[in-house]
C-alpha cells in the first residue's frame, strides 16, 4: 500500500482530513478526502490521458478522454473530476476504457479541421519538413534550411535537379495560383551548402559497433548508408560498378545532372563511416550467404535486376521483385532487408531515396533489438480540399504574388534573393503544434480513425491573426475551455468565453472584441495549455536540432 | 432594415440594476429585465451592465448566447413564436413556419419582415400541445393554425392587438347566486378564454347579474378548450366546451335572469338578433354543452385519479381561502405540529414516491441524503423547467395548483432542514410565473411562509427564478449552475446536489409534480397512496396526452395502467380514423413504444425495459401518417439544439446522429448508415456526462428496434408514411372538380388550373407545403 505524497494532500478547509482507501489497476492507495481519481492515479505513476484538464485549474469534464472504469458499478467515469471514494476499484486500461477513449477521440477528430503535416511533406517520399525549410529560406537562413533538408534527404543537390517534385503537386498554393517552387528552393539550399568550406553533415549517434552491408550504390543504397551511418552503424556499400551512383550516373543526362554535383552529394556520404567496395556484384563475386555471416544486417538495393539472381536463396519473391514487409522492409530472411528497384521498379529517384531512409530506420530498429515492422504509428489529421473562400485565411501569412521565375533559365536555379521571395509565397500549411499537440499524440496512441464519425459537412478554416503573438484557429478547438478558465482565473478584463451552445459552441472574446484585447496577461499560459493548435504562437519557435 | 440598434439610456440600466440586484449571480434576471425593456439585448446596455457591476464581459456574452430566450439582435415590433413541440411537429409546425415566412416575405437567413413589424422565431415548446400547431404572437396564442390560415391569424392579431385579459388575472367575482367557472390555463387562454372572460364580464354587467365568476385552473380536457362551467344551486353543473365570445350572451341568457326589465328587453333583443343571424341549434353553443354523464367525458375522466391535480377545474388557482377550505396547508400544519423531520421522511419513503421529473429516484431517499448533510444553509428547489417538447404537466400544475406545490415545498424544506427555497420556472411559462408569484405573496401575508410558521420554530422563504430557454437546465446540476448565474452546463455527480449544490450547499431538487403529490400523501396516509400503482412504481402519474388522439389533455392516471388503456379508453382512440401506430413516451429522453407493445404498463422499470422512459410525462400518440424516422430526426434535432456542448459525446454524437437521420429522411442514406447510427448511439449513451446525452439516443434506438423496416424503406427512397418531403410528390386525382381553390391558395404557383378541368401540379415548382391538400374540398390531392 502506498500513501499519497504529502505534497499532493491539499488542505481544503479546516478539520482533520479523512482518508480514503481505494485501488487503481489492482494497486492499493490511501488518499485524503476530495482527491480525484486522476490525482490518485498520478501518485501511483499511472498515466491517464487528458485533454481538458490542467493541474491547478478547476476541472471542466469536457473531453471525456480520461474515462476509467469503476468496477463496482461497471460505470465509466471521468478521472479528472470523479472524487475518490472508499473501497473504489478503478481500472484504467481495460478494452472498454480504451474503446471509450477512442470513441471520444474519434468524435473530436471528426470535426477537427486541421492537418498535422503539410500536404507537401506528406507527398514527399522522404518525409522532409518542407515548410520549415521554406521558412528558413524566407528568413535568409540557408544554413538552417540545408540542415532541415539533410535531416531527411541524403542527396539534396541531386534531387534538386531531377526530382519530379510530388510535393509541388500536393502544394495547397496550387489551389490558388501555382505551387511554391519547392524543388528549386531545396536545390539552392543544397548548392549553397556544397559551396561552403565544409558542407553540413548532421551530427550522428555515437558508434554502436554494429555492421551493415548494403548491396548496390544507387539512390536507395546511398540514402540508406547515409542514415545508417548517422545512426551509428558501420556501413559497407558493394556495387558492381567502379563508382557509386547507380542509375543516377548511368541513366540521367549529364546536362541535367552534372557529374560534379552527383560526386559532391556522394562525397557527403562515402567516407563518413561508409566504406565503398566497387566492382562487387551479387552472384558473381559477392555471396549473400557469406555477407549474412559477416555482418549484422544486409540491405539489398541492387536496383532492377533479374529475379533469377535470387534463385537458390531462401528469399521469397513477388511478381515485381523481392517480397518485403511494410513498413519494415524485411525480406523472408531475418536480418536481410530490401528496398528500391529490387522490390518494385520505379523511375522516381526520390522514391528510392525515401525508401533507403525508411529501410535504414527499420534496420536500426532491428539492430536495437526491436521488431523492425513495429513502426510507431504517426497520426495525420486531414481535412480534404480547400474551399475557394478559405484561401484568404492562408494568404494572411503569404505573399500575394505569383510564382517567382528564376531570372536565368529554370535550369540555372534561383538566386538567393529570388529564393527568399519565392519562399514568401508558402502558405505554411503545417500545424504549429506538430510535436506538442496532445490530440495528435493520443490519436496515435489509441489508433483512432478520423473518418469514422466524419459527416459530409466541415467547418470552414479560419486563422485568426488579431493578436501580435498568437494565432487562433477555431477549427482546431476542441472546446475544452482551458483558455476560458485560465483567462478567468488570471483576471483578464475581457478574457475568453464560450459563445452559443451545443455543437456550434465557439470560444471567442466577449462582444466580438479582437483576440489581442482578450489575451493581455494570459496569452502564454493559454497557448501552452491549449491541447491542440487552436491557440499557438505565431512565431513557431522551431527547435534547432 | 426597419429595426436599427436602439439607443440605451444609462439611467435605465442603473434603474434595472437597482431593482434586480448587482451580484454576479443575478445576471440572468438582469438580462431578462434588459430584454423586457428593449425587446433584445443591445450591446451598449450589456457593456454598461459590466461597467456598473462586477459582472464580467465574458460571462455576459457566455450567458446571453447560451440561453435561447435572449436575443442579441434588434427584433421587430411583435415577436411571433412558432412552437416546435412534438405535438406541433406532427401536426405540421414546420409548414406553418414556412407559410409565415412566405406571408411576411422573410427571406432566407433573416427572421424579421422587411417592414420590421414581425420577428419570426421557433420556440422549443409552448406547452399547449392539445391545440397544436400553436403560434404565439407576443402574448397572444393561436391554436390549430393552418398554412392557409396564417394570413387571417396575422390580420386578427393586428386588429385585436394584445389580448390583455390573457395575462391579467381578471377581477374577483362578486357574491351572488351560483358560480361560473372559466378555465384560464394557458391552453384555455390560447383557445380564447381570455376573450370569453371579457365578454362574460360585459354581459353580466349589462344584465346586472350577480354571480361568482371564477377563473379555474386546467380542467384537463384541453382538446375542448375554452371550457366554461356553470354551477347553480340545486342543479347539475353544466360544462360548455369550445366556447366562443359570441356564444356568451346566449349562455348567460339561458341560465341567468337579467335584473332589470330594461336590460331584460335589451338582452332579449340582442339574443333575437343573434338568432336571426345564426341559428344556435346549428352553429351556436348548443352543440357544446357537456355533462359528466356524457359518455365521452365519462370515459375521459373515468380511469383518472386526481392527486397532484386534485380539485381539477374547480378551484381558483390563487384563492388561498378556497385552498384552505379544501384542507390546504393541513399537511404542513400536521408536520410542523406533530412530526419530526425524520418521521416525515419515513412517511415519504414508505409511500414509495419517486421523482416525477423522469429518472424516478426515490424521493424519500433523496430527502434523507439531503438531511444527512446537516448543512445549515440547505435549500430546496422546485424544478419547473419543463423542457420536454410535448409535455405540459408542470406548467399546468404551477398554473392551477401553486399553493399545493408551495405546501409540498414547505414540507420538504421542513423535512430536510432548509430555510430557503426557489422555484425554477421556464421563461416560456409566463402565466405560471405570475400565478406562483401571486400565490407566494398570499402565503407570506397569511403566514404560511416567513418565520415561525404555524407557531413552530420552522421558517421558510421562497423565491422565483425564471429560466431563459435551455432544456438542459432541467438537469439538476445545470439548473443549479443557471441559478448561480452561469451557463447551464451540467457537472459530474457525485457530489450530488443533495450533498453539495446551490452555492456549494446541500440542495434538494424536486420536480413540481413530485412536490404537488406530497401533501396528498400526508393527508390521506401512506397506505392510500401505496394502494395505487405497481410494486415499484406507486401512486399516480400526470401525463400530457397529445398527438393523434381523439381526446387530448392533461390526465392523471394510476401507475400500472397500460398504454393501450390510456390511448383507447381515456384518449378515445385515434382521431380522424387513422390507425394507432405507436406512442412516444418520455419526450427526447424516451422512446417509441409500438402499438403491438401497447400492453406495456406505466411503470418506471417496465418502460425502461422496452427502451423508453417514464420521462416527465409527455405522451404523444402517433398514427400511420407519422413517419418514425422523421420522429427520431425530430427529437435529435431537439437534443442537438439543446445540448449544452460541454462534453464531447453529447456535443458531437447528437450532431452526427442527426446528420445521418437528415440524410435518411432526404433520401441520401447509405446502406451502412443504420449500423453507424447504432454505433454512435451506443457511444453517446455510454460516454455522455449527463442525462441529456445519455438518453438522447433513445428515440433513435427504439425506432430502429421497432421500425427498422421504415428506415430501410427510406434507404430505398420510400417514406411509407408519406411524410418526408424529399421522398414524396403531390398530385391531383380524378376526383378533382376543377374548382381552382388549390391554385388560388398555392403559394408557389405550382398548380395550373383551368376551371372545371382537372388541375395539374408542376412537380418542379411545388414546394410540398401541403396547402392544396388542406384546402381541397374533394380530397382530390394525393401524396405519392
Amino acid at each position: 500500500m502506498r500513501d499519497l505524497p504529502s505534497g499532493l494532500s491539499r488542505k481544503r478547509g479546516g478539520g482533520p482530513v479523512k482518508k480514503i482507501r481505494l485501488s487503481i489497476d489492482g494497486r492499493d492507495i490511501t488518499v485524503p478526502e476530495r482527491t480525484t481519481v486522476l490525482e490518485a492515479a498520478a501518485a501511483l505513476d499511472i498515466a491517464i490521458p487528458t485533454l481538458c484538464h490542467r493541474d491547478g485549474i478547476e476541472p471542466f469534464t469536457s473531453c471525456m478522454v480520461c474515462v476509467v472504469l469503476e468496477t463496482r458499478t461497471g460505470k465509466l467515469i471521468p478521472a479528472c473530476t470523479a472524487p475518490t471514494a472508499e473501497g473504489m476499484r478503478i481500472e484504467t486500461d481495460t478494452p472498454a476504457v480504451r474503446k471509450a477513449r477512442r470513441d471520444s477521440l474519434d468524435f473530436l477528430l471528426s470535426e477537427h479541421v486541421g492537418e498535422c503535416e503539410a500536404p507537401c511533406t506528406r507527398a514527399c517520399p522522404t518525409g522532409m519538413n518542407i515548410p520549415r525549410m521554406i521558412r528558413e529560406i524566407r528568413s535568409g537562413r540557408f544554413d538552417l534550411a540545408v540542415k532541415t533538408v539533410k535531416r531527411h534527404i541524403a542527396l539534396p543537390a541531386v534531387l534538386g535537379r531531377i526530382c519530379p517534385a510530388p510535393c509541388e503537386k500536393a502544394c495547397r498554393r496550387r489551389e490558388h495560383d501555382q505551387p511554391v517552387s519547392i524543388c528549386l528552393l531545396k536545390r539552392l539550399s543544397a548548392d549553397q551548402d556544397l559551396q561552403a568550406e565544409s558542407p553540413f553533415r548532421p551530427e550522428g549517434d555515437p558508434p554502436g559497433g554494429k555492421t551493415v552491408a548494403v548491396v548496390g550504390a544507387g539512390p536507395a543504397g546511398l540514402a540508406a548508408a547515409y542514415f545508417l551511418s548517422l545512426l551509428g552503424h558501420l556501413c559497407t556499400i558493394f556495387d558492381k560498378n567502379s563508382r557509386a551512383g547507380g542509375t543516377l550516373r548511368t541513366a540521367v543526362p549529364k546536362d541535367i545532372l552534372p557529374e560534379s554535383v552527383l560526386d559532391a552529394d556522394i562525397g557527403g556520404i562515402i567516407g563518413h563511416g561508409v566504406t565503398f567496395m566497387p566492382g562487387r556484384e551479387l552472384g558473381r563475386n559477392l555471396d549473400l550467404e557469406g555477407l549474412c555471416k559477416s555482418v549484422d544486417a544486409v540491405l539489398l538495393t541492387p536496383g532492377t535486376v533479374s529475379p533469377s539472381l535470387f534463385d537458390g536463396s531462401d528469399l521469397e519473391m513477388s511478381l515485381k521483385g523481392i517480397k518485403i514487409t511494410r513498413p519494415g522492409y524485411t525480406t523472408s530472411r531475418p536480418g536481410v532487408f530490401a528496398a528500391g528497384g529490387v522490390v518494385a521498379e520505379s523511375k522516381m529517384a526520390v522514391r528510392a531515396v525515401g525508401q533507403g531512409r525508411e529501410a535504414a530506420l527499420s534496420i536500426h530498429r532491428f539492430l536495437e533489438g526491436h521488431n523492425p515492422d513495429d513502426n510507431q504509428d504517426v497520426f495525420h489529421s486531414l481535412f480534404g480540399r480547400l474551399q475557394p473562400e478559405e484561401i484568404k485565411e492562408y494568404l494572411q501569412e503569404a505573399e500575394a504574388d505569383g510564382r517567382v521565375e528564376p531570372a536565368g533559365e529554370r535550369e540555372g536555379g534561383f538566386t538567393r534573393e529570388e529564393a527568399v521571395r519565392e519562399a514568401g509565397r508558402c502558405f505554411g500549411c503545417d500545424c504549429r503544434k506538430l510535436t506538442d499537440c496532445r490530440l495528435r499524440r493520443f490519436a496515435a496512441e489509441y489508433g483512432t480513425d478520423q473518418k469514422r464519425y466524419r459527416a459530409g459537412e466541415r467547418r470552414p478554416i479560419e486563422k485568426i491573426q488579431q493578436h501580435a503573438d498568437v494565432v487562433y484557429e477555431p477549427g482546431k478547438c476542441i472546446k475544452c475551455g482551458l483558455c476560458v478558465r485560465i483567462t478567468k482565473n488570471s483576471a483578464e478584463t475581457l478574457g475568453l468565453t464560450f459563445v452559443g451552445r451545443g455543437f456550434d459552441v465557439r470560444v471567442e472574446a466577449p462582444f466580438g472584441e479582437p483576440l489581442d484585447r482578450a489575451l493581455v496577461k494570459a496569452a502564454a499560459e493559454c497557448v501552452e495549455a491549449c491541447p491542440t493548435a487552436a491557440l499557438s504562437w505565431k512565431d513557431r519557435k522551431e527547435k534547432t536540432p | 432594415m426597419a429595426n436599427p440598434e436602439q439607443t440605451v439610456d444609462p439611467k435605465d440600466i442603473d434603474r434595472i440594476i437597482q431593482s434586480v440586484g448587482r451580484e454576479a449571480g443575478r445576471i440572468i434576471p438582469l438580462l431578462h429585465a434588459i430584454q423586457k425593456k428593449y425587446n433584445y439585448l443591445p450591446e451598449d446596455a450589456l457593456r454598461l451592465l459590466c461597467d456598473r457591476t462586477d459582472i464580467r464581459p465574458a460571462d455576459v456574452t457566455g450567458i446571453a448566447s447560451f440561453y435561447t430566450g435572449f436575443r442579441l439582435t434588434p427584433a421587430g415590433e411583435h415577436i411571433i413564436q412558432v412552437c416546435t413541440g412534438t405535438a406541433c411537429h406532427v401536426k405540421g409546425a414546420e409548414r406553418v413556419y414556412d407559410a409565415l415566412c412566405r406571408e411576411l416575405r422573410i427571406g432566407s437567413g433573416k427572421d424579421t419582415d422587411p417592414e420590421g413589424r414581425f420577428t419570426l422565431q421557433n420556440v422549443a415548446c409552448l406547452g399547449c400541445c392539445t391545440i397544436a400547431p400553436v403560434v404565439q404572437i407576443d402574448t397572444v396564442t393561436y391554436g390549430h393554425v393552418t398554412t392557409d390560415g396564417v394570413g387571417r391569424m396575422l390580420e386578427d392579431f393586428l386588429r385585436r392587438g394584445t389580448d390583455k385579459k390573457a395575462l391579467t388575472d381578471g377581477r374577483r367575482a362578486k357574491n351572488g347566486t351560483g358560480e361560473i367557472r372559466l378555465g384560464l390555463g394557458s391552453c384555455c387562454i390560447a383557445g380564447g378564454s381570455g376573450l370569453v372572460w371579457e365578454e362574460l364580464e360585459r354581459n353580466l354587467e349589462r344584465a346586472g347579474i350577480q354571480t361568482t365568476v371564477k377563473r379555474v385552473g386546467c380542467v384537463g380536457m384541453c382538446h375542448r378548450t375554452p371550457l366554461l362551467e356553470i354551477d347553480l344551486p340545486d342543479r347539475d353543473p353544466i360544462l360548455y366546451e369550445k366556447v366562443r365570445p359570441e356564444d356568451v350572451p346566449s349562455i348567460v341568457g339561458r341560465h341567468f335572469r337579467p335584473k332589470s326589465i330594461l336590460s331584460r328587453i335589451k338582452n332579449t333583443a340582442v339574443r333575437t338578433l343573434e338568432n336571426l343571424l345564426e341559428d344556435p341549434s346549428i352553429n351556436g353553443f348548443s352543440r357544446h354543452p357537456l355533462h359528466a354523464r356524457d359518455p365521452q367525458v365519462g370515459a375521459f375522466l373515468g380511469r383518472q385519479i386526481h392527486i397532484a391535480t386534485e380539485h381539477y377545474g374547480q378551484i381558483d388557482p390563487i384563492d388561498l381561502d378556497e385552498y384552505r377550505r379544501r384542507d390546504g396547508f393541513k399537511a404542513l400544519e400536521d408536520c410542523l405540529k406533530g412530526k419530526t423531520p425524520d418521521e416525515v421522511i419515513d412517511r415519504i419513503k414508505a409511500s414509495g414516491l419517486r421523482g416525477r421529473g423522469g429518472a424516478g429516484f426515490p424521493t424519500g431517499e433523496k430527502w434523507r441524503i439531503t438531511r444527512a448533510s446537516g448543512d445549515p444553509e440547505t435549500s430546496v428547489i422546485c424544478n419547473g423547467d419543463e423542457g420536454d417538447p410535448g409535455a405540459f404537466m408542470d406548467r399546468m400544475i404551477l398554473e392551477s395548483y401553486p399553493f399545493r406545490v408551495i405546501e409540498g415545498m414547505a414540507v420538504a424544506a421542513y423535512a430536510v432542514g432548509a430555510g430557503r427555497g426557489y422555484f425554477y420556472i421556464r421563461a416560456e411559462y409566463p402565466l405560471a410565473v405570475r400565478r406562483v408569484r401571486a400565490a407566494l405573496n398570499k402565503c407570506r401575508e397569511a403566514g404560511f411562509l416567513g418565520t415561525r410558521i404555524f407557531g413552530s420554530a420552522f421558517s421558510l422563504d421562497l423565491d422565483i427564478m425564471e429560466g431563459a430557454g435551455a432544456f438542459v437546465c432541467g438537469e439538476e446540476t445545470a439548473l443549479i449552475a443557471s441559478m448561480e448565474g452561469k451557463r447551464g452546463n451540467p457537472v459530474f455527480r457525485p457530489p450530488y446536489p443533495a450533498q453539495k449544490g446551490l452555492w456549494g450547499h446541500a440542495t434538494l431538487v424536486n420536480n413540481c409534480e413530485t412536490l404537488a403529490t406530497v401533501p396528498w400523501i400526508l393527508r390521506h396516509g401512506v397506505e392510500s397512496y401505496t394502494r395505487l400503482g405497481t410494486e415499484k412504481s406507486k401512486g399516480t402519474k400526470v401525463f400530457s396526452l397529445a398527438g393523434k388522439v381523439a381526446r387530448g389533455g392533461l390526465i392523471e392516471v394510476p401507475m400500472g395502467i397500460t398504454i393501450r388503456e390510456i390511448v383507447e379508453d381515456i384518449g378515445g382512440g385515434i382521431e380522424g380514423g387513422g390507425s394507432f401506430k405507436a406512442v412516444q413516451i418520455g419526450g427526447p429522453s424516451g422512446g417509441c413504444v409500438p402499438a403491438d407493445r401497447a400492453g406495456t404498463r406505466v411503470d418506471y422499470e417496465d418502460l425502461t425495459r422496452v427502451g423508453a422512459m417514464m420521462g416527465s410525462g409527455g405522451l404523444l400518440v402517433l398514427d400511420d401518417s407519422d413517419c418514425m424516422v422523421d420522429i427520431a430526426r425530430y427529437f435529435l434535432t431537439f437534443t442537438c439544439r439543446q445540448s449544452c456542448g460541454k462534453c464531447t459525446f453529447c456535443r458531437i454524437g447528437t450532431r452526427r446522429m442527426l446528420s445521418i437521420l437528415d440524410a435518411v429522411c432526404e433520401g441520401r442514406g447509405r446502406a451502412d448508415d443504420l449500423n453507424k447510427l447504432e454505433e454512435i448511439a451506443a457511444a453517446t449513451k455510454r460516454g455522455s456526462l449527463c442525462g441529456l446525452g445519455k438518453t438522447a439516443p433513445n428515440p433513435v434506438l427504439t425506432t430502429l428496434a421497432y421500425f427498422r423496416d421504415e428506415y430501410e424503406a427510406h434507404l430505398n427512397g420510400v417514406c411509407p408514411a408519406k411524410k418526408c418531403k424529399a421522398l414524396i410528390t403531390y398530385g391531383i386525382n380524378e376526383r378533382c372538380i376543377g374548382c381552382t381553390i388549390c391554385a388560388q391558395n398555392c403559394p408557389s404557383g405550382a398548380i395550373q388550373a383551368t376551371p372545371y378541368k382537372k388541375h395539374q401540379i408542376d412537380g418542379e415548382a411545388c414546394i410540398k407545403c401541403g396547402t392544396c391538400l388542406q384546402v381541397c374540398p374533394e380530397n382530390a390531392v394525393e401524396v405519392r
